[in-house]
């Protein structure tokens, strides 16, 4: 039986930076490979979510201008999106929407720009930016990966619950704040990260994560298994520059 | 004349020759040198020219636009300085005013055509006294820095204001519609009018979507490329400036023919972006007083450098050498394809040098998917270069065949699948610094083919299937 998953893309004109389409096209691809449909829905500002119709959630990054804008159109959504989110509604949000998340967002001039505060983290931005590749190790159902992207962010953000996750551990490169050794965070079926690159097509194993709760929330179980070789070849390069022999 | 001058510009010209017996371009280190020795030596050479001082600048064509403005005044038999291949920082344009100047100091040129990289336009304004500024486009480029294009244009406003420096604008680049009210100087445009390849709809790259004026989004009639186009703003009413020069008629079947104010014109250039390169040089000529006819025999002349589509002859296929750097110029590239209608296979070297950009996501916010369509006639695409990984990854998810894509890491094996396979012709795309590598492969098996011969068959190349290439 071929189901439609559902992925909303929250404000597409507003937070894409660095290729973040990617992560999109990646999971949309996927989705048909495994046997099912995938609609990609762009949801602008005022535009209402109905979450009964949504399989995953998916922001990306946008300049402090931007991030104002979706902040304020956030508010009035941010109860119902909160309860899903605890619900387990899978979510990647990524660099600016991983910010807004949290308590605020410092700008390097002082500016107070207010977050969503669903989780007790906060950012501050600092000269210089953090940039380059990144590698990390996580885990996916208890198996351990590692996970590598590129990395360019002013943010430095501090989780200040000691109770929340990081995505991953930072074996190469800043990570949240180039201090803790953590990267991101991961609550629930929530992924928040600063790497773009984009973050899904060299790691299909987060990839497939997201694809296979979407299933599990539908009550599905995904059959079969897609040819990754180029997916690996390009991860494995990465990783290669990354950590020279 | 000042000793220290003669001694910088010695020092300047040896080092000259001495990098290049290194083997190196030469084009930044005897500038940086001499500028050491003697520092006002840009202000002291440029004051010697004797007619104008024209600028280049902008994100894409800048190299292209200046060389074929160069073509112009070489057609007119006029004499300039002109800093050559990219070499467009302070230090590279001083190494083109001592390679001009003779070693008493002397350097008589009707005109110096300085390339100039954005961020160095505020510089070279505080030692050179130009007299006239070409913008080409503002586009998304390197993007290990955002928030850099508003900052970059903002100085160079900041630098122009107040000048006795006249503007030649783009006035289908919304984020070029307020550089005279915010200069004060006397500015000219060049745009064209309604073209048959104009869509009405853009899903490219996002700069340049908002009001430079209000911050609203803008209203487009139609887009030409990107974001140039015809435009207003709903909200202030800023809308496209008037033309003093209008590209006309264009057509590309694929070489370019257009008119600009009536002047028919010609060239074997293909692509929308060489259009606007084309019209802006042509512009420049017309400013300039330089006599029509001159620039007509000057654009059939226009012959494409390093990497701005240089045509080979391999084993008796057209194989063309192009540079990408970003999404608005990879898009251009891959429409080009479309006119092309030879069956091809494609070759695509993506580095992640400093100057490349280390940051290689651009890629995923180029419109790749048009290689999927019928028209583009690509055959198979051969990933290359430092992250042929990634590049691969972005055809696959594009919706290229996978069965169609390999992975050759190394460039000289990579280009020499793709030209053996290619059935018709090879493109052969690569970013910065694979370029000097992939034309020197591609002079030697032009050479070695002798344009006829077929080919000795390369090794055959490893596959991704067999994974570990680096």
């Amino acid at each position: 039986m071929q189901e439609t998953f559902v992925i909303a893309h929250m404000y597409p004109d507003l937070m894409n930076l660095y290729g973040d389409r990617g992560n999109l096209l990646c999971l949309q691809q996927r989705i048909r490979g495994y046997g099912h449909r995938c609609e990609i829905r762009s949801l602008g500002l005022e535009d209402q979510l109905d979450f009964s119709e949504l399989d995953m959630i998916f922001m990306g990054g946008g300049s402090d201008r931007e991030q104002g804008l979706v902040y304020h159109d956030l508010l009035h959504k941010a109860e119902t999106l909160r309860q899903e989110i605890d619900n387990g509604l899978p979510a990647l949000c990524i660099c600016g929407a991983y910010q807004l998340l949290g308590r605020y967002y410092q700008a390097p001039d002082g500016t107070m720009l207010q977050g969503l505060g669903f989780f007790d983290l906060y950012t501050e931005g600092r000269a210089p930016r953090l940039i380059g590749n990144i590698l990390l190790e996580s885990a996916v159902a208890g198996e351990k990966i590692s996970v590598v992207g590129f990395e360019n962010h002013g943010g430095r953000t501090y989780l200040h619950d000691p109770d929340l996750k990081p995505f991953g551990t930072v074996i190469k490169g800043h990570g949240n704040n180039g201090e803790d050794g953590g990267e991101g965070l991961w609550y629930k079926n929530l992924i928040g990260t600063y790497l773009h690159g984009p973050l899904l097509p060299k790691n299909p194993a987060i990839a497939d994560y997201f694809i296979q709760t979407m299933a599990a929330r539908r009550g599905l179980t995904l059959t079969g298994t897609l040819d990754d070789t180029i997916e690996h070849f390009a991860h494995q390069q990465v990783k290669n520059k990354i950590l020279p022999k | 004349m000042s000793l220290r001058l003669i001694m910088a510009i010695f020092v300047g010209k040896l080092a000259i020759v001495f990098s290049r017996l290194a083997g190196n371009q030469g084009t930044d280190f005897p500038g940086r040198l001499a500028r050491r020795i003697y520092p006002p030596i840009l202000t002291v050479l440029a004051g010697q020219v004797k007619k104008e001082i024209i600028m280049v600048t902008g994100t894409n064509g800048k190299t292209t636009t200046s060389n074929m403005i160069a073509g112009i005044f070489r057609e007119n038999g006029s004499t300039c300085v002109h800093n050559r291949a990219g070499a467009n920082m302070l230090t590279g344009i001083t190494t083109a005013f001592i390679k001009a100047t003779n070693l008493s100091g002397r350097c008589s040129f009707d005109y110096a055509l300085l390339e100039t990289d954005e961020a160095n336009v505020p510089l070279l304004l505080q030692e050179v006294q130009a007299n006239l500024l070409l913008v080409t486009n503002f586009f998304r480029d390197q993007l290990d820095r955002y928030g850099e294009l508003d900052h970059t244009i903002q100085l160079i406003k900041q630098a122009a204001a107040g000048r006795s420096l006249e503007l030649l604008l783009n006035a289908d680049d919304p984020l070029q519609s307020d550089i005279a009210a915010c200069t004060g100087c006397q500015s000219r445009y060049y745009g064209f009018e309604d073209t048959i390849y104009d869509e009405l709809t853009s899903a490219d790259s996002r700069e340049g979507r908002y009001c430079v004026q209000c911050g609203q989004a803008l209203l487009y009639e139609r887009y030409h490329y990107a974001q140039l186009g015809q435009y207003h703003c709903p909200q202030c009413g800023n809308r496209n400036p008037c033309r003093d020069y209008t590209g006309q008629q264009l057509e590309m079947d694929p070489g370019i023919r257009l008119q600009v104010n009536d002047l028919p014109l010609q060239s074997s250039y293909q692509g929308f972006y060489n259009a606007y390169n084309i019209l802006a040089a042509v512009s420049m000529g017309l400013r300039l007083g330089i006599d029509a006819e001159v620039i007509q025999r000057a654009v059939v002349n226009f012959q494409p450098r390093a990497g701005r589509l240089e045509r080979f002859t391999i084993a008796g296929k057209p194989c063309l050498l192009v540079l990408v750097k970003n999404p608005t110029g990879l898009n251009q590239s891959l429409s080009m394809l479309l006119l092309d209608p030879t069956q091809k296979s494609l070759f695509f070297a993506l580095n992640d040098n400093a100057a490349d950009g280390r940051d290689i996501s651009w890629i995923w916010d180029a419109d790749v998917e048009i290689m999927t369509r019928s028209e583009a006639r690509i055959q198979q695409i051969i990933c290359s270069g430092q992250r042929s990984g990634d590049i691969a990854l972005r055809c696959k998810y594009a919706g290229f065949d996978p069965d169609k894509l390999s992975i050759e890491s190394r460039l000289q094996e990579g280009i020499a699948l793709a030209v053996a396979q290619a059935e018709e012709a090879a493109y052969i795309l690569c970013t910065y610094t694979a370029l000097f590598e992939c034309r020197q492969i591609m002079l030697k098996m032009q050479k070695q083919s002798d344009g006829t011969s077929p080919l000795v068959q390369p090794s055959p190349a490893r596959q991704a299937q067999e994974g570990g290439v680096q």
